[in-house]
């Protein structure tokens, strides 16, 4: 770099930087946000052609020089995903949106499936050009009643518009979209699982390789994407990979929807640049704990629970700075645990969740997290604990973790390892006394 | 009785979504399975065959899968089916002692229907409505959040009237009428989308 050269902007890691705006929720709340003249009076439909006057090689290059990365969990480099699509197979294309959002703490993509549809679609329009695939499915799963709906509705709109169908805004692309209702089941989030859920079956995974961009949806080349990582193009398309790349951190570029619950004074929702700190959502945006805390899940439940202190307060969430203090972004679901709620049955909660949900296809986690994890916490919590039983809990967390067919056992790990290591004391009194550190209490009160 | 015989255009609709073969028949499952649940409240052995049939597959593959869903009921529920989140965020905001409250008060237990036909309960993982804890969904009509004690007595009042309230949606609003978030203290702050620089070639020529 020359003496001459300007220096580049510093990149934007707070929302009260006053050059950050949200966009993936700055329509959600505004009256009749969902319907496509709305959405047309604030710039819809815009990225899209800007899409197509690039081409899709072009789209690809955009969404990866934006620094994107998965929103559903795993926070995979999204223009690399869009770029493992076989182009000139002559085969069918599939792209599929996972709005499956089962992960406890998370509840970001409701409101935009609800309340901001037509970005999604804008979205789903662009990565099919990009990917040249000829249908999309949204996967929404069966209790997100009124967001499937939305989404049908709005569909309706854009097939009415020419939006979507043949030829789509004289481009020579076709492109249909169609909603999927699940019916109830956490593993159908898992990409492979809700493959096979679409294709009527049990939604069980499917072993990798092949990877869904060579053999997915009815065996042909597929991928799947969240909710707002579709949204996050549409905005790349409208203000260019500059601008998003001009957010977070070297490595986690971007905007991210935070949710957060637990006793604070404004749970909810809050789009933040990524790299921001956890005071600042906890303190600042969402105002503050209700009552004194001890732990803080970082990003949806099966991320590592962290002890509540000033370096996790102050640590900025991006994914490898979160994944420095011991844990994960995941769906940047941050949940607040009181000091006077025993950690063991918060941690027995997700256990009994992550039991429900095992699709039963492996041993180590049916048998496993099914059966003896379960029954382990369950003697814990109701009294019966024995000494030598933490020392239990970890030998079979041995044996399960990066043993089972899917990363649904090991993210029960996550809450399991991480509350023996922050709160080792609250665990032997249960295996030492039978009586837990911190009692049962009230909580059910007026909101 | 068959269900869909006299309901083509429906059956057409949901086909037309999914490749015109085999495997794109068995998509067709779960769409036809919650069309009956709608209708029916539950979906019945005899259902049960009448889907297997339009899907290509068997009455035994249909049940296998319905087992795999939390949502699909193969009994009648109550008048009012209330399904009550119970994992950890809900937990945290009471919904344990939600639960045993509707229990005890509606006298009624999982898999039962309450004697006077109208309520039955189910405890459910994460609705992802964490944000409004502790909730619970009435039906497959939406969602009511928030449910503290008095909004839980008010619900089921109603209900015992037959008057069933309106699900809530209350939208997380964090952007301001100007497009900028606002903070817990009420100001506004940062940006707002209008404010976004636009791309070079958007600021020319477009309409
Ligand atoms: C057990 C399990 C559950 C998952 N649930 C979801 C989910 O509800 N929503 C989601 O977007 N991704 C979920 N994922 C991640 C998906 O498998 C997949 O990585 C993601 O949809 C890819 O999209 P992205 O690259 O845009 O993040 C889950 C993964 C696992 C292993
Ligand atoms: S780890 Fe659990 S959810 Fe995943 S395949 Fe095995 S049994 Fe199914
Ligand atoms: S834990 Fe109840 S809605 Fe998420």
């Amino acid at each position: 770099m020359t003496a001459t050269a300007p220096t580049p902007p510093k990149p934007i890691t707070s929302a009260k930087d006053p050059r950050f705006a949200p966009t993936l929720y700055a329509h959600v709340g505004q009256a009749e946000s969902w319907t496509l003249p709305y959405y047309r009076r604030n710039g819809g439909y815009e990225p899209v052609k800007r899409a197509f006057a690039m081409g899709p090689d072009a789209v690809i290059e955009e969404v990866k020089k934006s620094g994107l990365r998965g929103r559903g969990g795993a926070g995979f480099a999204t223009g690399l995903k869009w770029s493992f699509m076989p182009l000139k197979d002559g085969k069918p294309h599939y792209i599929i949106c996972n709005a499956d959002e089962s992960e406890p703490g998370s509840f970001k993509d409701r409101y935009l499936l609800s309340e901001d549809p037509h970005q999604l679609i804008e979205g789903m329009i662009i990565a099919g050009y990009a990917m040249r695939a000829s249908v999309g499915y949204i996967y929404i799963r069966g209790e997100y009643v009124h967001a499937a709906e939305r989404m049908w509705a709005a569909i309706h709109e854009a097939r009415e518009a020419g939006l979507l169908g043949q030829n789509i805004l004289g481009s020579g692309f076709d492109f249909q979209l169609y909603v999927h209702r699940g019916a109830g089941a956490y593993i159908c989030g898992e990409e492979t699982a809700l493959m096979n859920s679409l294709e009527g079956l049990r939604a069980n995974p499917r072993l990798k390789p092949p990877f869904p961009a060579a053999a997915g949806l009815y065996g042909l080349p597929t991928t799947i994407n969240n909710v707002e990582t579709f949204c996050a193009a549409t905005q790349i398309l409208r203000y260019g990979a500059d601008w998003h790349a001009g957010m977070g951190t070297e490595k986690s570029k971007g905007m991210k929807l935070f949710q957060i619950s637990g006793p604070v004074a404004r749970p909810g929702v809050y789009e933040l640049p990524l790299g921001t700190t956890f005071r600042e959502l906890i303190y600042d945006w969402a105002g503050g704990p209700l009552e004194e805390m001890k732990a803080i899940i970082p990003g949806g439940s099966s991320c590592p629970m962290l002890p509540w202190t000033d370096s996790i307060l102050d640590t900025p969430m991006d994914y490898e700075s979160v994944a420095a203090a011991g844990s994960m972004l995941g769906t940047g679901g941050v949940t607040l645990i009181p000091k006077a709620d025993c950690i063991v049955n918060a941690t027995w909660n997700l256990v009994r969740f992550y039991g429900h949900e095992s699709c039963g296809k492996c041993t180590p986690c049916r048998e496993g997290i099914s059966s003896w994890m379960t029954r382990m916490y369950q003697k814990l919590v109701t009294g019966r604990g024995q000494p030598g039983d933490v020392q239990l809990i970890l030998d079979m967390s041995d044996n399960i973790g990066g043993r089972s067919f899917c990363a649904l056992a090991d993210a029960c790990l996550g809450p399991v390892l991480s509350s023996i290591k922050h709160f080792r004391e609250e665990y032997d009194a249960l295996a030492g006394t039978q009586q837990p550190l911190y009692p049962a209490r009230k909580r059910w009160k007026d909101a | 009785m068959s269900y869909f015989a006299e309901k083509q255009p429906l059956v057409a609709d949901i086909f037309s979504r999914y490749p015109d073969s085999p495997q794109g028949r068995r998509s067709a499952l779960m769409p036809l399975l919650r069309e009956v649940q709608d209708a029916e409240g539950f979906v019945s052995e005899s259902r049960m065959a009448e889907i297997a049939a339009l899907c290509g597959t068997t009455a035994t593959e249909v049940r296998s899968v319905i087992s795999f869903y939390s949502t699909y009921h193969t009994l009648p529920t109550g008048k009012y089916h209330l399904q009550v989140c119970s994992t950890l965020m809900c937990a945290l905001a009471g919904s344990d002692e939600l639960w045993d409250h509707l229990v005890e008060t509606l006298d009624v237990q999982p898999g039962e229907v309450s004697a006077d036909g109208r309520f039955s309960v189910q405890k459910v993982e994460c609705l992802g409505s964490c944000g409004t804890a502790p909730m619970m969904q009435i039906n497959d009509d939406g969602y009511y959040e928030n449910v503290g004690p008095s909004k839980c007595a008010r619900i089921l009042q109603s209900l015992r009237q037959d008057l069933q309230p309106l699900p809530d949606n209350p939208v997380p609003v964090t952007v301001g009428a100007d497009g900028r978030q606002v903070l817990a203290t009420g100001q506004a702050i940062g940006s707002s989308v209008t404010g976004l620089h636009r791309l070079p070639e958007q600021a020319g020529g477009e309409a």
